[in-house]
């Protein structure tokens, strides 16, 4: 999968939010709120041309103590979360 | 060229000798000002563009009501083009340079060449300060014990009736726009509200400004009721009311900057509100109680 173009992360008071600024996301009215984790994540991934499921549970088995099927399944999570909210697709 | 201060930055319109725009110009006389060598923009008249097609980077809602209809950006700069609404004939079309130092304007329909020109003017205003911690933002305005409360929401929600409950029931009251209001965060890091000389329906074009009470959305609701809203909530209200374009990674980076000013700054709430006078006791209930 891969994260939609025309989306941005930034930090506001301390907090992590993805506003849709680019000409393709023009129409989307949504911002959305993203945990530490989930920020984390997306910074490393929005660099890539795509990724997969199983490279989220690696970053998040490098930056966290986390047992792997718990990762695995907190990585599919997310990949799910991100598709529906529309800022990441297959 | 006339040259106008708003918010205080000045800009230079130059129209030929005996243009009919030149007797059309009243509500930017309250903003007029003395010549100045650096206008952050000049826009002038043109009988033809050489600078067209382009990409097109944004194209409006049919329904949107926005008089932007698309834009272009071009080898040399942009391309705006403008109409009363999508869908109606094209009144103008506007290049601009790349950093929106001046602007030429195609007229097209002379009925609507005060329409044309006031767009041109608000865009080219919105985009050139966008770098100056100036927000030019769409919101009805009241001043009250000498602060400026916004009320914010899609156009036809009720700021500007929210405003006119405002002066009917709410003593000390006064009207500073009643559609675009400009915004800035000072180098003090307050937020000051200033009159303008665009203001929507309403003939409103005060040059005058005074520090930001508060922000309020406004919300279409079966009773009164007013809350505060969370950084992220405010982040939202404000981003969706202000003017500029995100998709330009610079202008995009610069409104993140200025809205994040805003919301450290300055308290935001949502009003659910009926049209009616008990709406504006709620709100400057909690409102004016800030500030006491």
């Amino acid at each position: 999968m891969k994260t939609k173009k025309g989306f941005k992360m930034r930090t506001l008071l301390g907090e992590h939010i993805i506003v849709a600024e680019g000409k393709e996301q023009v129409n989307f009215n949504k911002m959305i709120s993203l945990n530490e984790t989930a920020a984390y994540l997306w910074e490393a991934v929005d660099k890539r041309d795509s990724f997969t499921v199983e490279d989220l549970r690696d970053l998040l088995l490098a930056e966290y103590e986390v047992e792997e099927d718990i990762a695995a399944k907190d990585a599919k999570a997310i990949a799910e979360r991100w598709k529906e909210i529309g800022i990441a697709e297959d | 060229m006339n040259y106008y201060k708003v918010a205080g930055h000045t800009f230079g319109v130059k129209l030929p000798d005996g243009d009919p725009l030149c007797s059309q110009l009243a509500q930017y006389e309250p903003f007029i000002s003395p010549a100045v060598p650096d206008p952050i923009f000049v826009l002038s008249l043109a009988d033809s563009l050489d600078d067209e097609g382009g990409e097109l980077v944004y194209s409006g809602e049919p329904q949107s009501g926005e008089p932007i209809v698309r834009l272009f950006s071009t080898p040399g700069g942009w391309i705006s083009e403008m109409a009363i609404c999508p869908g109606r004939p094209l009144s103008a079309k506007l290049f601009m340079e790349k950093d929106f130092s001046a602007g030429k304007l195609l007229l097209l329909r002379p009925r609507e060449a005060l329409f044309s020109l006031n767009n041109a003017l608000m865009l080219l205003y919105a985009f050139r300060t966008s770098g100056m911690h100036t927000l030019e933002m769409h919101a009805s305005v009241i001043v009250n014990s000498g602060r400026a409360f916004l009320w914010l929401a899609t156009s036809g929600t009720g700021k500007s009736t929210h405003s006119s409950l405002w002066l009917k029931n709410v003593p000390g009251s006064k009207l500073l726009n009643d559609d675009n209001p400009i915004v800035r965060v000072m180098e003090d890091g307050h937020v000051e509200v200033f009159g303008s000389p665009w203001s929507g329906k309403t003939p409103c074009y005060k040059n005058e400004h005074y520090p930001a009470g508060a922000f309020t959305r406004i919300r279409r609701a079966d009773h009164n009721a007013i809350a505060r809203l969370n950084n992220f909530e405010a982040y939202a209200m404000i981003y969706s009311s202000s003017s500029g374009f995100k998709f330009d990674p610079k202008m995009g980076d610069d409104l993140h900057s200025t809205f994040e000013k805003v919301v450290g700054a300055s308290p935001c709430f949502v009003l659910d509100c009926l049209p009616d006078a008990d709406a504006a006791r709620v709100s400057s209930g909690t409102l004016l109680k800030l500030y006491e």
